[in-house]
Order: C-alpha cells, then sequence, then structure tokens
C-alpha cells in the first residue's frame, strides 16, 4: 500500500489529464473496424505506426530508465495505462518482445556496447522475437536442446525453437541455446541475441486454434552468432533468463487488468443486455445478473491485485508469488469471462468470424475470444506450472523429490 | 487512502496477534479495552485514538485470525453510530464510557419504529442476529422516526440470546413493542440521515467481511504448516501437486480477498459512499472464506474433521460470517443494479 502525498496526487492528476486529452485527438476511431479482417501487412504496418505515434509522446517505453528514453515514475506509468485501457486503445503486440523483454535483459545483463546497439533501435521500430521454448522444452524449459558450439570468436547454432510468436517479422531474436551439454541442465545454457537475418534461419508460421499465424517454429542449421552477442557469461543464460523473464509483467498485467474492467466489462453487459430471439433480455435473468456482479467483483480484485504487484515491486515489498498469482488468477478469470460471453452470446457469437487485431484479449468476438483465453492458461507458464510456484515460492510447501 | 496511523498499522497488528495468541479463543474485555482498540475511532477530546475504521478492519481480521469470543464488533458498529451522530452532552459522555470499555454497547442496523401520540414517543420493531447485544449495558437501535432515521438510546429492550452453532459469537434478538421512551434518547445523525445508515449497514458488512479476510488467512497457513510436516507415502503432503495446487488457490483466493477488502475499509473511512466496495468485498470475501476453510478441513485429512482440531470452529464462523449483514447473492444483486 503507498501513501501519496498531496502535491503527488496532485502531479498525477495533472498527468491523467494529459493522457486523457492525448487519448482523445489520437486514438483512432475507427481502428477497431480497420483492424478487423486486416491482412499481415496491414496489422503490420498499423502496430508500427501505432508505435511511433506512442513514441512520440513519450508513452512508449515509460519503464525504460530516463536515459534511454523512459523515466515515469510508477504512479505516471499505472495512470498511463489506465487511461489506454479506458479509451480503449490499441495494444503494442508487435513492439512487445522489444519494449519489455529484450530492454530489460539488456538493462539487466547486457554490456554498454549492446544497450547502445540496440535500445535506441527498439525506439526506431526493431522488432524482437523470443527463441525459448523447444518441442521437448515446454514448461521444462531448462532442458532445452538447441546447441551453440563456440568456434573462436563466434557460436555455430542448431536446433529448433518453437513458439516464437511474430517471429516471421522479427528483426532479432532472443535466443537461449546450450553451450555446455556436459553440465547440469541449469548451468550449462547460454543466453544470445541473434540477427534474424543471418544465413541458415528458416522461420515457418504454426497456424492455432484460432486461426492465426503468430507463432512459429525458428529452425536453426549452422546459424552463425558472434560471440560480442552473448548477454551475461557463458554458461550464465539461464540465470539471465530467470531474473528478466516476468521483468515486464506486472505493468503489462495492470494494463490487461484494465481493459478487462473497461471496455470488456462493459461489452460483456451489452452482450446480456441484447434481446435473444423470443425478445427476452439475458439480463433480466437474476442467474445472469449474479454472474456479472462476480466476475465485476473479481475484476476489482484482479486490478488491485496489479497495482499491489507494480507498487510492490517499485518498493520492494512485493512477495515471491505475486506475478504467478496475477498471471494465473487473470488467465483463468480470462477464460471463465469469455466462456461467459460465448455462452451468452449463443449462436449468434459463432457467426462472428474474425475479431480484430492490435485488440486486447476480449474483444467482444466471444467464442474467438474464448478459445483463444488458451493462449494465456497454457504459454508463459502454464497454470499448472503457476501454481507450483505460487505452492513453493509463495507459500514455503516442501519441493516435489526430484527425478533425475 | 491516507492515515497518520498507516506507521503504526504493523506495531497495531502485532500488539494484537500476541494479545490474542495469549488470550486463546476467549479475550478478556478489559484487555481489549486496555489496548485502546474500543476506542481507536472515537475522537481524542473523548479519550479516543481519533483513528478511523482502517485500524478498527485491522483488529477486526485479527479477531477473525484468531477466531476470538469478544464483544468487539458489537462495540466497533455502536461506536460507529454514535460518531455519525450531531454532537451533544449526552452522546459525548457515552462515548466516552464506551471508550473506557466501563459501558458495553451494540448495535441494531435493522430498522425500528417511533410513534409519536400525546402521551410520548414509543419505540417498536425486532430484529435477529444483532452482534453482542445480550448482556449489554445499553443498545442503540436505528429507527424510522417519520420518514427520518435516528438512532435511539433505548432502555427496556427485551434482547434474547439467539444460539448459533459458531460458539464464537453471540448473536441475539432484539425487540420493543411500543417501549416508552424519553426524547433526549432520540438522537439526530449529523448529515444526511439515509445515507449515514447505508454507511453504518456497509461498515456492519465489511466489518465481517475483515473477520472472514482473517480467519481465511489463518486457516491457510494452518494448512500449509500441517502439509510441511504430515508425511505419506513418504513425503511432506504438501509436495504432491494436488496438495500443493490446492494451497496455491487458496493463497489466490485469500489474495484477491484482502485487495478487495482493502479497498472497502477505505471507502468505508472515507465516509464516501461505499456500497459498491463494500459488496464486493462483503460477497467476495466471505464466500472465499468458506471456501478456504473447508478446503483446510479437507487437506487436514481425518485430523480436520475431529472436534479437537478446531477447524471446525472456523468452518462454522466463516459460514455464520457469510450470511451475516447480507448474503454474498444479495450483494451481488445490489451491484447488479447499476448494469443497464
Amino acid at each position: 500500500m503507498t501513501y501519496e502525498l498531496p502535491d503527488e496526487m496532485a502531479e498525477l492528476d495533472e498527468f491523467r489529464a494529459h493522457v486523457r486529452r492525448w487519448c482523445a485527438d489520437h486514438v483512432p476511431a475507427d481502428w477497431r473496424a480497420l483492424q478487423t479482417a486486416a491482412t499481415d501487412d496491414e496489422f503490420v504496418a498499423f502496430q508500427k505506426a501505432w508505435f511511433a505515434e506512442l513514441h512520440s509522446a513519450g508513452f512508449a517505453v515509460p519503464h525504460w530508465p530516463r536515459q534511454w528514453g523512459g523515466g515515469m515514475s510508477v504512479g505516471e506509468q499505472i495512470v498511463l495505462y489506465q487511461e489506454l485501457a479506458a479509451h480503449d486503445a490499441p495494444r503494442l503486440v508487435l513492439a512487445f518482445v522489444g519494449i519489455h523483454h529484450a530492454a530489460s535483459t539488456l538493462l539487466v545483463a547486457g554490456s554498454d556496447a549492446q544497450r547502445r546497439r540496440h535500445l535506441p533501435a527498439i525506439l526506431d521500430g526493431e522488432i524482437w522475437v523470443q527463441g525459448f521454448s523447444e518441442p521437448e522444452a515446454g514448461s521444462d524449459l531448462a532442458s532445452l536442446r538447441t546447441s551453440a558450439r563456440r568456434d573462436g570468436e563466434q557460436f555455430v547454432v542448431n536446433g529448433q525453437k518453437l513458439w516464437a510468436s511474430g517471429g516471421m517479422h522479427a528483426d532479432w531474436c532472443l535466443l537461449l541455446a546450450r553451450t555446455d551439454p556436459d553440465a547440469p541442465k541449469r548451468k550449462g545454457i547460454s543466453y544470445f541475441m541473434m540477427d534474424m537475418t543471418s544465413p541458415g534461419i528458416d522461420v515457418r508460421p504454426i497456424r492455432n486454434a484460432v486461426g492465426d499465424s503468430h507463432f512459429c517454429e525458428v529452425f536453426l542449421n549452422d546459424v552463425v552468432i558472434p560471440a560480442e552477442n552473448l548477454v551475461g557469461a557463458e554458461n550464465a543464460g539461464w540465470q539471465v533468463a530467470q531474473a528478466t523473464l516476468g521483468a515486464e509483467r506486472g505493468m503489462t498485467m495492470l494494463e490487461l487488468a484494465e481493459r478487462l474492467g473497461n471496455a470488456g466489462f462493459r461489452w460483456l453487459v451489452e452482450e446480456c443486455g441484447r434481446p435473444r430471439p423470443d425478445g427476452s433480455r439475458p439480463l433480466d435473468d437474476s442467474s445472469v445478473r449474479d454472474t456479472l456482479a462476480r466476475f465485476e467483483t473479481e475484476i476489482s480484485g484482479l486490478r488491485g491485485l496489479c497495482r499491489n504487484v507494480v507498487e510492490g515491486h517499485d518498493t520492494g515489498a512485493g512477495g515471491p508469488a505475486d506475478p504467478s498469482i496475477v498471471k494465473l488468477f487473470y488467465s483463468e478469470l480470462l477464460q471463465r469471462i469469455t466462456d461467459f460471453g460465448a455462452d451468452i452470446g449463443g449462436l449468434a457469437a459463432h457467426t462472428v468470424l474474425t475479431k480484430p487485431m492490435s485488440s486486447g484479449w476480449e474483444s467482444g468476438a466471444w467464442v474467438l475470444d474464448f478459445i483463444g483465453s488458451w493462449e494465456w492458461t497454457i504459454p508463459g507458464g502454464a497454470s499448472e506450472i503457476q501454481r507450483t510456484i505460487i505452492g513453493e515460492r509463495g507459500l514455503g510447501l516442501p519441493r516435489e523429490p526430484v527425478s533425475s | 487512502m491516507t492515515s497518520e496511523f498507516a506507521e503504526s498499522h504493523d506495531e497495531l497488528r502485532a500488539v494484537a496477534r500476541d494479545l490474542l495468541g495469549k488470550a486463546g479463543s476467549g479475550v478478556d474485555w478489559g484487555h481489549i479495552a486496555d489496548a485502546g482498540w474500543i476506542g481507536l475511532e472515537i475522537p481524542e477530546p473523548l479519550g479516543g485514538a481519533g483513528a478511523s475504521f482502517v485500524e478498527s478492519g485491522l483488529i477486526l481480521e485479527e479477531l477473525g485470525r484468531a477466531a476470538a469470543t469478544s464483544r468487539y464488533l458489537g462495540a466497533v458498529l455502536a461506536v460507529g453510530a454514535l460518531t455519525a451522530l450531531s454532537p451533544n452532552a449526552s452522546r459525548d459522555a457515552l462515548l466516552s464510557d464506551v471508550g473506557t470499555g466501563s459501558v458495553i454497547t451494540a448495535l441494531v442496523t435493522d430498522s425500528f419504529r417511533l410513534e409519536r401520540s400525546a402521551d410520548g414517543v414509543r419505540l417498536s420493531g425486532r430484529a435477529e442476529f444483532v452482534p453482542d447485544a445480550a448482556g449489554t449495558d445499553r443498545v442503540l437501535v436505528i429507527a424510522d422516526d417519520d420518514g427520518v432515521a435516528v438512532i435511539v438510546d433505548a432502555c427496556r429492550l427485551t434482547v434474547t440470546e439467539q444460539p448459533v452453532l459458531d460458539q464464537t459469537r453471540r448473536l441475539a434478538v432484539v425487540a420493543a413493542d411500543g417501549v416508552e421512551l424519553d426524547e433526549a434518547s432520540v438522537w439526530q445523525f449529523d448529515g444526511d440521515p439515509a445515507a449515514a445508515v447505508q454507511r453504518l449497514r456497509d461498515r456492519a458488512a465489511v466489518a465481517v467481511a475483515c473477520d472472514s479476510l482473517g480467519l481465511a488467512e489463518a486457516m491457510l497457513a494452518a494448512t500449509v504448516d500441517y502439509a510441511s510436516v504430515r508425511h505419506q507415502f513418504g513425503r511432506p503432503i504438501g509436495s504432491f501437486q494436488a496438495v500443493k495446487h490446492a494451497c496455491a488457490d487458496m493463497l489466490v483466493h485469500t489474495s484477491v480477498a484482502r485487495q478487495l477488502v482493502g479497498a472497502a475499509v477505505s471507502a468505508v473511512a472515507d465516509g464516501a459512499d461505499a456500497s459498491v466496495a463494500t459488496s464486493m468485498a462483503k460477497s467476495y470475501a466471505c464466500g472465499a472464506a468458506v471456501d478456504v476453510v473447508g478446503k483446510a478441513m479437507q487437506l487436514h485429512g481425518g485430523i480436520g474433521y475431529t472436534w479437537e482440531s478446531g477447524v471446525h470452529v472456523y468452518l462454522k464462523r466463516a459460514a455464520l460470517n457469510r450470511s451475516l449483514f447480507g448474503s454474498p447473492a444479495s450483494h451481488r444483486q445490489r451491484l447488479a443494479e447499476r448494469y443497464a
């Protein structure tokens, strides 16, 4: 809990008014229509233009240190994301890995030269993809097999990465690869930045359950990475990944929770207010009203949790499992809400064949939103993994016996 | 939320845990009064601490954590009513005495009626499940005085204990059938009476939500302790995913409840309309607490079902809390009135 001094609160009020004015002037009124059934090229162009728009306002990387173009206080960032959500602004999808994960990795573990090379480039639109998961290394990421063999001042990489979101548009890849096959599995992994134009990289999109193809398989065949693109020490990649994996989560989760609490819940109530073929409205059914109130309450609790996490992260008061609690609760709440939307929407909801790109995870295309919700309960540490983390790190319960 | 007492919250909590830990389930009223808990919200000139409902909420949460038997809930609700009144000498005197613990009070939050005639003022009404009303010196009653809500400092009410399964709470039926009143015992609210009554009822609901939050956290902690030491199949049962994941869900639910209860306590303390935050906190925290304690009983296995383990004490209190001052469904109904 933070206790804001009156002048800080006044400054935040002023900042909020500034963001509101900016949103009123800059959020394109028709973006949802334009991004519905958009082609891949239209999506990429729109994402890049929106990123540039946010950047010119100083809103693209508020969480970065001031010297690199950020420097907003946590209080200001909360206000910024609350207002972007309240004005139903498009989401930054394509730039996501770059501004969050790549940047936090470089800031925590990168060299000065690496930061100077990439942080300004990210602001100019450099796109990043995460190359972590593999066919045999999902939840058990540390068992990854992609190898990077040192050859003088370079590494030669072979293997296969999976679930690399946005891989076909990426300029650079955050890559985890095994550099010491004989070491224990967490001690033989190194962290690289890989130029996606390097010879030997084959990116193949995978069509997902919703029908989109933003996930990719990335095949790596004798790809050469200069040793200067190693991040942190050789064989210390797992530790670098652990330090930066959840770094971006707090503010991202806050933005998603705010979206759910603004347009998301409003659309759900509107859906319930739409007359059925027989003229009756779901909203007049007391069980529907009860469920809506339950969701509104849970969303409110989620928003509180998210504020608590970002403020706790800022002051060092956060609990070790807080990010997992938020991720788990958000994922399953999103799934229950979109399920309810699909149920209430009935057969008509099944005729909504596309949802807008660049939107949040709930768009009002309820059946697609519902199917898409598994993209939250599975990746980024599946719900089962989150529960284990919460039990062990949050509650201190004994670990499972390790099988060798 | 701002509070000059913010820094001392940790200390207040630590003192409360210590005192309640030593006292076991029954806390001596004198100890509670000496600790200054009754007077937390009483203005300093009247001998209180001049703090807010945030601080009372903290004590309520700790009482729930200990599943303690005390008259604190009744006293907190009565203090809330008295501090909402226009100041007058007899109210000030009563507040002062309540703070020291020398006068024991409770509050009826259901509305009674005042009937005025040539031969004076009479009070009628009946309320069930009034916390801590039996054995008090004074029972305060919300009453309708020709369309205006007032607080009546009533004597000669019929107060009958109402046994419930939860043995840690004392509830009573309070009834008045044309009881004659002195005009001086009818007190006016300071400000809009209807809003003041709503605030008192919200306050009561949030007070119970605080209790449920505390007792749920206590049962989660007990379950984690037990699952860490109880061995089966050669390992602590807490190392099995089925048990660990159930505990993780308990933590998620209590964490969400803590956010909602914190927001509601702040809203009540701020004195603005707290109805939305109250209904969210009351419905969620009191519902989740029953789930959490139920899971605690399950994960304790056979021992958890025994009388001796005491888990049943928490389960009964959690279930009673859920029904006191509005069921989860009725609070959600209130929230849903805002959906067009």
